[in-house]
């Protein structure tokens, strides 16, 4: 369709479009979904993981989730192996940062860095955008208010109380919006991020990660045996629930998000 | 990459070959291994010329949980040396979410410090590094100086306070030495320093490294000692 | 085939596109390099050259006479922190000036001094307060004390060993900080504490200072000690003289508290509380 527009890197198409900013958006609803809900003193994040192959080592496979700095933490869907560039930079001017300004970074701050790599690999010869977008979470230093930011492949950034990234995102979205309370406590705001998690993730706990960040407090990976205790907790619900309506329909919410994938729309990441 | 700080890439420069501010060798650094700790000490004045512009400075930075970095020697470098050693050992932990041991950093900061001799502005700075293996648990101290001469030593000290402490540390020091005897040690070298050193150091800030981390000791600096 | 390898293969100049390290670690600076590029003398060694035209100390008749000689001094407490200088600029033993302003106002919440060379302080205090603006623009937020004064220290270590002579303090009063002092210098010194005096008067004015300094002093009381211990300096540094320029900082952003002539205070001081006892106001005996 584009004649050519779409090899040359970073240049306008007539009609305005950069096709390889948006095609790297196109990878990004390809990777695994990304939330993350911000409660009353807790910000959570939540990431699909895909499910590991008989063979691989499960201990030592990296995870989406990973600390910028002791108070940032950051999930991404889209191919993995960009978003390790972009985190190790992240994680550089975190460092330098703290060099320079005796300070830790602000999450904003970072978020803005981030972005702004992103936006650069959009408007420079030779180099492709990151095919990711990301969740950046955390708390300023001395400050109790969470903090949720996303960024793009284009360099958007933007803040929100809760949202959610990468395959299926918008089916997740539409459920936290309707889902979604202000002042939630840590139990609330755990339990809305692996809820709406499991709109589109089939196989429940085992394919779940949560993140769960406090004020002045390391991150804590929320153990699968705690996870596993949530998805039972909420699946009962569910159940008691379309027992209610029994005289009605059944309830369509996320039957539409657990049609399974065709495979071939894989794409390298794992 | 590492982070650097403006000050860190040494453009031109002609080193003044007077040291302008307070001789170097009358910054105090102690550094004692025992049983399951590494306990370092340092001076706490901040001099210039025949001012003491500061004392309550601390001569230390911490790398990771586990290990410490004491240092002395030209204005300016000193700190702009181990901040940027500091930011460097806090990178690999974010990184790699682990810590570098002891002996790791100790290499890695005799890397830095032999490259940047054969450069055009060498850092001047004379070090002690001090920590606890986080997998073994064994106890280390390393001495480095400006030559990037590293060795691994079970007490140590820089400046003038080597002509006196170390003797006594050859004496009275044993490997397997709990951490009030090594405080003991340490009051006895900083009463000899406070004896014969020409000038008033202001005292030490001492530091324990232990398995659990670091935390400051609280260390007696006014207790009046007399002269033989 | 050919034309396939044509569309894919970039003529060489363009081959090698991608970001170097160097030019990565540019881009990763959302601030641009702090450092500004001089234009420097034309000979071999510009710093060894520049040492031999101003050292004034080893070659009396050099030809670059370097405004030295100052006392600044500057201290917290509880209500903030108060800065005072003397006004005096000399070139070796020429009263260059007798109303240089040493406080220089970074911001309206930031005051520098200056001792040392006048010129140096002069232009890296205005670039401090152009980088400061610079952060409140990007961050948002004002500049802590701490950053401000450590992107000083960074510069002047940057040009360590190259000619550079200041001696000079940062004072400010920051939420997060507090009344916030650090001292740094040109040998890339960087300091925080409560009291500082730099120049050649600075034990004169130590002198005073330390005997009556504490933190809890009143906002009238130190103002006095502040003027008092520059009035010190100014009367047994030679160095030293003209007004007393005093300021002091609080949170809501600094007050100015006068440039006053030393003369008449130093009169006022000998005349009515009996200071000063050695000089005589009469010339009999």
């Amino acid at each position: 369709m584009a004649s050519g527009y779409d090899r040359a890197l970073s240049v306008f198409s007539p009609d305005g479009h950069v096709f390889q900013v948006e095609y790297a958006g196109e990878a990004v609803k390809r990777g695994t979904c990304a939330v993350g809900v911000k409660g009353k003193d807790v910000v959570v994040l939540g990431c699909e993981k895909r499910s590991a192959m008989k063979l691989q080592d499960t201990r030592i496979t990296p995870s989406k989730i990973g600390l910028i700095d002791t108070h940032v933490c950051l999930a991404f869907a889209g191919l993995n192996a960009d978003a390790r560039i972009l985190v190790d930079k992240a994680r550089l001017e975190a460092q330098s940062h703290r060099l320079n300004l005796e300070d830790p970074v602000t999450i904003e701050y970072i978020t803005k860095y981030v972005a702004g790599v992103q936006q650069r690999y959009t408007q420079s010869g030779g180099v492709r955008p990151f095919g990711i977008s990301t969740l950046i979470v955390g708390f300023d230093k001395g400050s109790e208010l969470p903090r949720l930011y996303q960024t793009e492949p284009s360099g958007i950034y933007s803040a929100w109380k809760a949202n959610a990234i990468g395959r299926s995102s918008k089916t997740v979205r539409e459920f936290l919006e309707r889902n979604y309370k202000e002042d939630m406590d840590r139990e609330a705001t755990v339990r809305l991020a692996i809820k709406s998690l499991l709109e589109v993730v089939q196989t429940g706990a085992k394919n779940i990660e949560i993140a769960i960040m406090a004020p002045g407090q390391a991150v804590e990976m929320l153990p699968v045996e705690d996870i596993e205790s949530y998805v039972k907790n909420i699946e009962q619900e569910k159940q008691e629930e379309a027992a209610k309506k029994k005289t009605g329909r059944t309830p369509g919410t996320g039957s539409a998000a657990i049609l399974t994938r065709p495979a071939q729309d894989e794409p390298g990441d794992q | 990459m590492a982070p650097h700080s403006n000050g860190t890439s040494p453009h031109w420069s002609l080193k003044s070959g007077v040291h302008q501010q307070g001789c170097p060798e009358l910054q105090v650094l102690l550094g004692i291994t025992g049983k399951d700790f590494t306990l370092i000490a340092a001076s706490k004045a901040a001099m210039r010329g025949a001012t003491i512009l500061k004392a309550a400075d601390d001569k230390t930075r911490q790398l990771n949980k586990n290990t410490l970095m004491a240092f002395s020697g030209e204005a300016g470098d000193t700190v702009q040396f181990a901040e940027y050693i500091q930011a460097n050992a806090q990178l690999y932990s974010m990184r790699n979410e682990t810590d570098l041991s002891p002996s790791a950093l100790a290499n890695f900061v005799r890397g830095e410090l032999a490259s940047s001799l054969r450069s055009r502005k060498p850092y001047n700075v004379n070090l002690l590094l001090g920590g606890v293996d986080p997998i073994t648990d064994k106890p280390s101290l390393y001495w480095l100086d400006y030559l990037a001469s590293l060795a691994p030593v079970p007490y140590a000290a820089h400046g003038y306070a080597q002509y006196y402490c170390l003797s006594i540390l050859d004496k009275h020091h044993q490997p397997d030495i709990t951490l009030e005897r090594g405080m003991e040690l340490l009051n006895l070298c900083a009463d000899e320093l406070k004896r014969r050193l020409p000038i008033d150091f202001k005292g030490l800030v001492v530091k324990a490294v232990t398995k659990d981390g670091t935390v400051e000791m609280p260390f007696d600096n006014d207790r009046i000692v007399k002269s033989a | 085939m050919d034309t396939l390898v044509a569309r894919y293969s970039r003529p060489k100049y363009q081959q090698n596109e991608v970001f170097s390290e160097q030019e990565q670690q540019d881009l990763a600076d959302a601030v641009p390099s702090l450092s500004l590029k001089f234009i420097m003398p034309p000979v071999a060694h510009p710093s060894a050259w520049l040492r031999a035209a101003t050292d004034d100390r080893s070659n009396p008749s050099c030809p670059i006479k370097i405004a030295h000689g100052t006392t600044t001094l500057a201290f917290r407490f509880q209500h903030g922190i108060i800065v005072a200088t003397d006004s005096r600029a000399t070139a070796g033993n020429w009263i260059a000036s007798q109303t240089v302003k040493k406080v220089i106002e970074i911001n309206s919440d930031l005051l520098g001094t200056m001792a040392g060379g006048a010129a140096d302080c002069q232009y890296w205090l205005a670039w401090l307060g152009m980088q400061c603006r610079l952060h409140e623009l990007r961050h948002k937020r004002r500049i802590s004390v701490a950053a401000a004064s450590k992107i000083l220290a960074n510069l002047v270590y940057q040009y360590k060993g190259m000619g550079l002579s200041m001696g000079t303090m940062c004072a400010g009063v920051t939420k997060e900080e507090g009344p916030a002092l650090y001292y740094i210098d040109s040998d890339g010194t960087r300091l925080a504490g409560n009291l500082f005096c730099v120049g050649s008067g600075q034990t004169f004015a130590y002198g005073v200072l330390d005997a009556e300094y504490r933190y809890d002093l009143s906002t009238d009381e130190a103002l006095e000690l502040g003027s008092r211990s520059i009035l010190a300096a100014t009367h047994r540094d030679a160095y030293s003289g003209g007004f007393i320029n005093l300021y002091h900082v609080r949170e809501s952003g600094w007050e100015k508290h006068g440039f006053t002539d030393t003369n008449p205070v130093f009169w006022k001081t000998k005349l009515e509380k009996g200071e000063f006892s050695n000089v005589t106001s009469d010339l009999a005996e």
